[in-house]
């Protein structure tokens, strides 16, 4: 159970985490290792084989596992190290954490800083508390994926979709690809969860019914999945009588949600933000922990693997800075507050030590002219619209928050124009 | 089909069958337990509070009030040697008003007149004190120190699993259909089953929600079983600390009502409903049921919040209609014996339940079976090593011995593939099986992570093909074939 002492340490090697550990070498680290519980590089972007990735890091479109040996490629040529089947299991609160590994067996991890990159997990059905039974064929889009993309293997053939995150209407597309029927996709909400384009290309093109405002009521099936219930909800989100319907099927497949995965960063002691469900961070993705960095899906779920690398790739640097002493510690910093339609956001605080980064998402959606904003008076721009589904940025200039002398808060919002 | 030969038959592996058969498994007897369901516990031993009553909720002279705090004892001495969870926790019984405090010194003096130790009534904020998020309306409460809360999967599969290893063999997906008599019906001889014939002088129904089907078979209709549905909720570990103990509220008619507590592996339980229903296989929540199980417990706890839930289930009660367990040889056929009707505190009672039946059919058919000392009995057994519950050092030497325990499958529960091999290898067939061995799947993501690779793991270990695997059985299978067969077959498939 001996030590291994780095610079720094990043846990998890999907975007984040590969991003992160580029960023920690660019800004001087010497040591720097990411340690990956899967036993290949790349996290969930292995499965993820449809194009789409990269407009924004690398100007073109590009699939998942293309996107991310991009990414490998260039962390390789700065000296990362990479750790595969190498499963962090436990976290001390100064930062130093345990792995284990088939070919080593336990071993202790020092690390000078911390970047966090464990990612995000999805929420299962019995969060959402459905009645019924629990017979086989019932999964998350993302495992579904998994079967399907690496596994070789189908799930179901007649299949439902419940919710309308990203995954689950990429796997509509995927599953009938693979010559399964897709009988829809219910949404509760009177919009979708994921991006307008992943609606256009994979339910439009497929004539794949959408409907919003409905949703699945009851499981049946004792052994396979025999069918679900579906109904519509009023504004409230409670079922309609009389809309119920049986739909016979072997498959639900659940895109309901994505959860930041912040199991270590809890053992850390790392504060966690109880409406994004991960680390309260500043601008410098520095946690409650000035030690512990965090960045992609375990801070906030984002809507483009771009931004989860810009910010990651960030997170490194600011991590190296730490890890060699240049990182100043701020006693006191400027919190940043949502507006009414803006409750994800991220970071939540301003060290007042760089330029920032706000991402957020609307809570309610604006079909028309709409603007972002940080007030007071840092940030404006024109929006055509804001969706639920789709991340908005601003950005604060760290001069025209200096300007501002001595204020404890600024607000981000998104509103109409 | 074959024919097997034993000296006692056990029907049903639940709680009563599996502390019977190792009660059994003290004698030099062949004994078969059969049980249609692919994986252990099924039915209401697999889905309850996993409770250990203290013993004061029945009137003295049932037979409950008899067995339970006898049951209660039992585990607690046995718990270290088969090595199964249990948490000495206590429980406390709340009174929200002065009318229910009457009710709480009818349970103390039951629980004192059934020989439940250091019962007694304590303040509202006496309870407070100790529990900081009970309800401040709970003006008093019964507090019970000998209340436990065990894991019910591990239990079960340890007093199986200790009978096996002296002797008894399991027999899973082996449903009894008929219970076969000599010529005028006198004498049991053994009975029918879809795997074949199974042939004994003794039968013991310990079928739990179907023990009374099986008593109809010999032509016993001493009692019905009405199946009494309970829903439950399990949270996120993270508020498993809300609570320390078992939290009731006083008893109604339907139960002992919705409980809060702390399971064995630190999640909320949450539940149970009460609720008859027809149909006897049937473990279907219902929104209603999960209404009332949100609303009950948050009247004992408060703070509990709404968004932690990680999975709901569903188990039935065995009901009977006689108000009391069914426990007795029968006169006619001779060889016949009933435990059944097992509600709660049933779970509590079983191990006392087994000692005094074995004890009596030991005396009362010994015409029948001759009951010799197992010389090779062994009490004690391991459970499979609990990764996520060792200490560093512990894993450290686990792992150096067999690498695949520093393979995690699991990740939200810490299970290694060592363990899953050691399920498997111990009998496991299913996803399920492996969950209620290990634990693998029970945690927050419900097995989205682990869940393809635990089928790999099971297709390997058994050597069968991926699509063969099954969620609990049956026609339960987890996938329907590879991809790109549909394009090389055409659209045959349904």
């Amino acid at each position: 159970m001996s030590d291994i002492t780095v610079d720094v340490a990043v846990i998890g090697a999907g975007p984040a985490g590969i991003a992160a550990g580029v960023g920690a070498k660019e800004a001087g680290a010497d040591r720097v290792a990411i340690f990956e519980r899967d036993w290949d590089l790349g996290g969930i972007l292995q499965q993820c084989i449809h194009p789409g990735f990269g407009l924004h890091v690398f100007g073109e479109e590009l699939t998942g596992p293309e996107y991310i040996h991009r990414w490998i490629d260039r962390a390789r040529e700065a000296g990362v190290e990479f750790w595969t089947n190498s499963m962090v299991f436990h976290m001390e609160d100064d930062g130093s954490f345990w792995i284990m590994n088939p070919s080593l067996g336990i071993k202790k991890v020092t690390p000078k800083s911390v970047v966090l990159a464990m990612g995000c997990r999805e929420r299962p059905l019995g969060a959402l508390g459905i009645p019924g039974t629990r017979p086989a064929g019932i999964y998350t889009a993302g495992t579904a994926q998994r079967l399907v993309n690496m596994e070789g293997y189908m799930p179901g053939n007649k299949v439902v979709i419940l919710g309308s995150g990203d995954v689950g209407l990429i796997m509509a597309r995927r599953m009938i690809w693979e010559g399964a029927q897709v009988l829809g996709v219910y949404e509760i909400m009177p919009w979708p969860g994921g991006l307008r384009r992943n609606i256009a290309q994979c339910l439009d093109d497929y004539g794949i019914p959408f409907h919003l405002e409905e949703t699945v009521i009851e499981i049946h099936g004792k052994d396979r999945l025999e069918g679900v219930t579906v109904a519509k909800v009023d504004k409230d989100r409670n079922p309609v009588v009389g809309t119920e319907h049986f739909i016979a099927c072997d498959t639900l497949l659940l895109a309901v949600g994505l959860i930041p995965e912040n199991e270590l960063s809890r053992m850390a002691g790392v504060e966690i933000n109880p409406i994004t469900q991960g680390p309260f961070v500043n601008e410098l993705l520095q946690t409650s922990k000035p030690n512990i960095f965090a960045a992609g899906n375990v801070v906030i779920v984002y809507d483009l693997v771009d931004w989860v690398s810009k910010e990651a790739e960030r997170a490194g640097r600011n991590a190296a800075l730490y890890a060699i002493g240049q990182l100043k510690q701020v006693a006191r910093q400027i919190r940043i507050v949502g507006g009414k339609n803006v409750r994800l956001y991220s970071p939540q605080f301003l060290s007042g030590q760089s330029d920032a980064t706000i991402y957020m998402r609307v809570t309610q959606p604006i079909e028309k002219r709409c603007k972002a904003i940080v007030e007071p008076g840092l940030y404006e721009r024109q929006l055509r619209y804001a969706r639920p589904g789709e991340m908005n940025e601003a950005h604060v200039k760290l001069e025209d928050l200096k300007a501002l002398g001595d204020i404890e808060e600024i607000v981000v919002d998104i509103r109409e124009a | 089909m074959s024919t097997r030969y034993y000296d006692v038959i056990v029907i049903g592996g639940g709680i009563v069958g599996s502390t019977i058969a190792r009660e059994l498994s003290r004698y030099d007897v062949r004994v078969a337990v059969l049980d249609k369901a692919s994986e252990l516990p099924s039915g209401a031993s697999r889905a309850n509070s996993g409770m250990v009553h203290a013993g004061y909720d029945d009137k003295p002279g049932t037979m409950k009030a008899y067995f339970c705090p006898k049951g209660n004892a039992i585990y607690r001495s046995l718990y270290e040697e088969l090595d199964f969870t249990l948490n000495k926790v206590g429980s406390y019984v709340c009174a929200f008003a002065e009318e229910e405090i009457a009710h709480l010194n009818l349970l103390l003096d039951q629980g004192r007149k059934n020989g439940v130790p250091s019962v007694e009534i304590i303040s509202g904020d006496e309870l407070r004190s100790r529990e900081p998020n009970a309800s401040k309306e709970i003006i008093a409460a019964l507090w019970a120190p000998t209340g436990c809360i065990i894991n019910n999967f591990e239990a079960v599969l340890a007093f199986m699993d200790n009978a096996q290893q002296n002797g008894v063999e399991l027999f899973l997906e082996t449903e009894v259909l008929d219970v076969l008599l000599s010529q005028g019906e006198k004498q049991v001889v053994g009975v029918n089953t879809n795997k074949g014939m199974f042939l004994a002088p003794i039968v013991i129904n310990a079928a739990g929600v179907h023990s009374d089907r099986i008593a109809r078979m010999v032509g016993d209709e001493s009692f019905v079983i009405h199946p009494r549905r309970g829903d439950y909720f399990i949270t996120d570990k993270y508020v498993g600390n809300l609570v320390k103990s078992f939290f009731f509220a006083c008893p109604s008619e339907a139960g002992k009502g919705i409980t809060v507590a702390s399971t064995a592996d630190h999640n909320l339980l949450m539940g149970p409903t009460s609720i008859f229903q027809v149909d006897r296989d049937k473990t279907a929540t219902t929104a209603e049921g999960l209404k009332q199980v949100i609303e009950g417990a948050r009247r004992l706890i408060p703070p509990i919040p709404v968004n932690m839930a990680i999975t709901t289930f569903a188990g039935l009660r065995a009901d009977p209609d006689t108000g009391d367990f069914v426990i007795g040889i029968l006169k006619k056929p001779h060889g016949f014996v009933n435990v059944a009707g097992i509600k709660s505190p049933g779970f509590t009672s079983a191990p006392a339940i087994a000692q005094h039946i074995v004890e009596r059919i030991k005396d009362e058919l010994k015409d029948l079976v001759e009951f010799k000392p197992n010389r090779k009995f062994v009490p004690e057994r391991k459970h499979i090593p609990r990764f996520a519950y060792l200490t560093m050092e512990e894993r450290s030497a686990l792992a150096e011995k067999d690498p695949r325990y520093a393979q995690i499958v699991c990740r939200c529960e810490s299970v290694t593939e060592g363990q899953v091999v050691e399920a498997i290898r111990r009998g496991a067939r299913t996803v399920a099986a492996v969950k209620i061995w290990t634990r693998a799947g029970a945690g927050r993501c419900q097995g989205g992570f682990c869940g393809p690779r635990v089928m790999e793991i099971l297709a390997r270990e058994l050597n069968i093909p991926m699509e063969e695997v099954t969620r609990h059985g049956g026609h339960s299978r987890m996938l329907v074939g590879k991809t790109k067969e549909y394009w090389f077959r055409g659209s045959d498939h349904e």
